[in-house]
């Protein structure tokens, strides 16, 4: 280990494994902000380079690597735990917190992971703490959710590591390093399919709508915040450049976009906008110039504060009002006004709006794809940004906070923790000064030589968002009656997914229960027989052998209790008249 | 009006009094206000199309963006057809109910 390296992990697993003896009087709490500031610390002070090589199973193992790509992600991570934790800090329940720090970990650790077996590892943390997140929610809904998810998740982790396996078999090495498209071999694409698993690339993203809205109302802002998120940070690492990515980023963009159009479940249509926002990412690295690479990462690190603060503000409203449907929220935007100001900053910072800080990150995604010359790329992404801002930056505000409504002064709501808003305040202050000043977030992206490519607080850029978010915000206003939420489930690829697992479950069970049928048979013939001679055989022995030597012991012990008895009768003289008579047999005998 | 307010802190304010930001926003839900922010609306989008037509792009993406009032058309007719398409569209074809996977 060199002296100027802390891996950020090591405070979040520590603090995991003493949480449970701690003494429930909730002084605890204070400690859980000590692993988010020391992971900020160790975000901007650590050194490049490779730290912490281990050999294990004579494979050397790194397990940190620092370079700006890893740096970046690891400050936006250290950044967006600190506002996890703040906005956590009210919930009692340890089990939560533990997740929560497993997860983080786990996401650290991948970052850093300089070897594929380094990454697995905790990949699989990472799969572990969040299906704990939903899990503990301790609704029937959520705890079947978290066994979906987990399955879900083992499956892709199995991808990964039979990907892992077969490159380690080809060309002995776990080295983590861009893979070149057209040298990629099956195991390459095996690896891939395992990373586009948690990157919710369509069609293989149904998991995380299906989660993320039944996690805790805490859990799923961590959740929002790291899965997809470490998932983009390994694919800029291994699969730049693979024009596959740029297609399914594009698609992803404009999916997601459709399905939170028609979503009723708040929480459900952000999670439909991480898969579009992801798609923006995807799709910068899969057009692979230094400029959308930059794009993406910082496209990332703004998503990661504007998701996590949009699912801060959802579950905010869900906290205090208990419902998330859409159709039965309204009417509370002077019951809840700063939760509706720090939803509504994370909203126009997903869409865009000048000021904020989608404005700086999205846009230099969307002109590098321009200068790439991959036009469909560009015109997909806008497309998504015109459906970002009306299904999530008005639509969802419009129907929870308004809705057309008077305001609700009727409605019980419980009245949010002021840690919460400390979590929420801490993101809005965040995505504004970047949105303000993008050299902030600028100066730590990976590609520096490309930065100047993009100037984003040029005329025409801001007025090319205010035109396309203008007349977006038009086309919602003439259009809001038909948007109108209602409940229903809107069919996604899980029903494939479920149909999947039931045609498995069969094919494993059936066979089963056959082979268990006959082996009951056989075992009634010939096993059950042989087994009731052995036990007449046994029987036989415990009673006439086991028994008589335990009764024989028990009778010459019940003797000799009773002698015992009759002579210890409480008589000093016949104490002292049987002692006399065995000092001299003692006498007797030695003296014969 | 209200029996109780609570203000973002989670503290109770007496009857008539809900913290300033609450008021303001209760304040807008009426007819004239909301006419008078429908009205600046509009005006907005008047005045940032007109500035289209001195402020253009050097970098047109797609060739038809060069021309003033792409972007406004764009987001006006990208946005209403995908609303139309998705609600009236798509989602009769893929909506069930609520619990049609006997999850809730």
């Amino acid at each position: 280990m060199t002296s100027n390296f802390y891996h950020p992990s090591l405070a979040f697993l520590m603090l995991a494994a003493v949480l449970p003896f701690l003494p429930g009087n909730r002084r605890w709490k204070f400690l859980l902000l000590i692993p988010p500031l020391a992971a900020i610390y160790a975000a901007f002070f650590n050194q490049a380079g490779a730290h912490l090589t281990l050999n294990w199973l004579g494979q050397s193992l790194e397990l940190a690597k620092v370079d700006a790509l890893s740096s970046i992600f690891c400050q936006v991570f250290a950044v967006m735990s600190l506002a996890g934790i703040l906005y956590s800090l009210h919930v009692n329940d340890k089990g939560q917190h533990i997740a929560a720090l497993l997860y983080v970990a786990g996401g650290f650790g991948c970052v850093l992971a300089g070897d594929f077996l380094t990454l697995f590892a905790f990949w699989e943390l990472m799969s572990l703490g969040s299906t704990f997140l939903v899990m503990l929610n301790r609704t029937r809904e959520s705890v079947l959710a978290s066994f979906r998810y987990f399955m879900y998740h083992t499956v892709g982790g199995l991808f990964l590591l039979a990907g892992i396996l077969l490159r380690y078999k080809h060309t002995g090495s776990f080295a983590v390093g861009p893979i070149l498209h057209a040298s990629a071999n099956p195991y390459d694409w095996l690896i891939l399919i395992g990373f586009c698993v948690n990157a919710a690339v369509v069609p293989l993203h149904a998991w995380l709508p299906d989660a993320y809205p039944r996690g805790t109302v805490t859990g799923s802002v961590f959740m929002c915040a790291y899965t997809t998120k470490t998932a983009v940070y390994v694919l800029a690492r291994v699969f730049p450049a693979w024009e596959i990515l740029a297609i399914a980023g594009t698609v992803m963009a404009v999916y997601g976009v459709l399905y939170a159009s028609m979503e009723n479940n708040a929480r459900r249509i952000l999670s439909y906008h991480i898969v579009s926002q992801v798609g923006y990412m995807v799709a910068g690295i899969g057009v692979g110039t230094a400029m959308t690479i930059n794009g993406a990462t910082a496209h990332a690190y703004a998503h990661i504060l504007y998701k996590g603060l949009l699912f801060m503000g959802a579950g905010a409203v869900l906290y205090s009002a208990g419902t998330q449907r859409l159709d039965e929220l309204g009417g509370l935007a002077a019951r809840l006004p700063w939760v509706m100001v720090c939803y509504m900053v994370a909203a126009l910072s997903i869409s865009g709006m000048p000021l904020f800080n989608g404005f700086i990150s999205k846009n230099m995604t969307i002109q590098g794809a321009a200068a790439a010359h991959q036009t469909f790329v560009a015109l997909g992404l806008e497309i998504a940004a015109v459906g970002t801002f009306i299904s999530v930056g008005l639509k969802l505000p419009y129907f929870a906070f308004w809705g057309g409504k008077a305001t609700d002064w009727k409605r019980d709501l419980k009245p949010v923790p002021v840690n919460m808003y400390c979590g929420m305040g801490l993101l809005s202050v965040l995505c504004v000064l970047q949105g303000v000043f993008p050299g902030i977030l600028y100066r730590f992206l990976p590609h520096q030589e490309a930065v100047g490519a993009f100037v984003p607080w040029q005329s025409w850029n801001v007025l090319q968002a205010l035109m396309l978010l203008g007349f977006s915000g038009l086309a919602f206003y003439l259009t809001r009656g038909i948007l109108t939420p209602h409940k229903a489930l809107n069919l996604d690829f899980d029903w494939f997914y479920r149909l999947i697992g039931k045609i498995l479950y069969h094919l494993i069970s059936r066979p089963a229960a056959f082979v268990d049928n006959i082996w009951t048979n056989v075992w009634n013939w010939a096993g059950l027989g042989s087994l009731m001679g052995t036990a007449r055989g046994t029987v036989f022995f415990d009673r006439r052998i086991i028994d008589g030597i335990v009764d024989g012991s028990a009778y010459g012990v019940k003797g000799a209790g009773f002698l015992g008895a009759l002579l210890q009768n409480g008589k000093l003289q016949s104490y002292l008249g049987l002692m006399t008579i065995l000092a001299l047999g003692v006498f007797a005998y030695f003296w014969y | 009006m209200p029996e109780q307010n609570e203000n973002q802190s989670g503290l109770k304010v007496p009857e008539g009094s809900p913290s300033g930001l609450g008021a303001f926003l209760d304040r807008q839900l009426d007819a004239g206000r909301i006419k008078f922010w429908r009205t600046l609306f509009f005006l907005i989008l008047l005045a940032v199309a007109l500035l289209n037509l001195l402020i253009k792009s050097h970098h047109p993406h797609f060739g038809v963006d060069r021309y003033p009032f792409f972007w406004p058309v764009f987001g006006l007719v990208i946005g209403g057809v995908m609303v139309v398409l998705v609600k009236k569209i798509i989602q009769p074809v893929i909506k069930k109910p609520e619990d049609f996977y006997g999850d809730l």
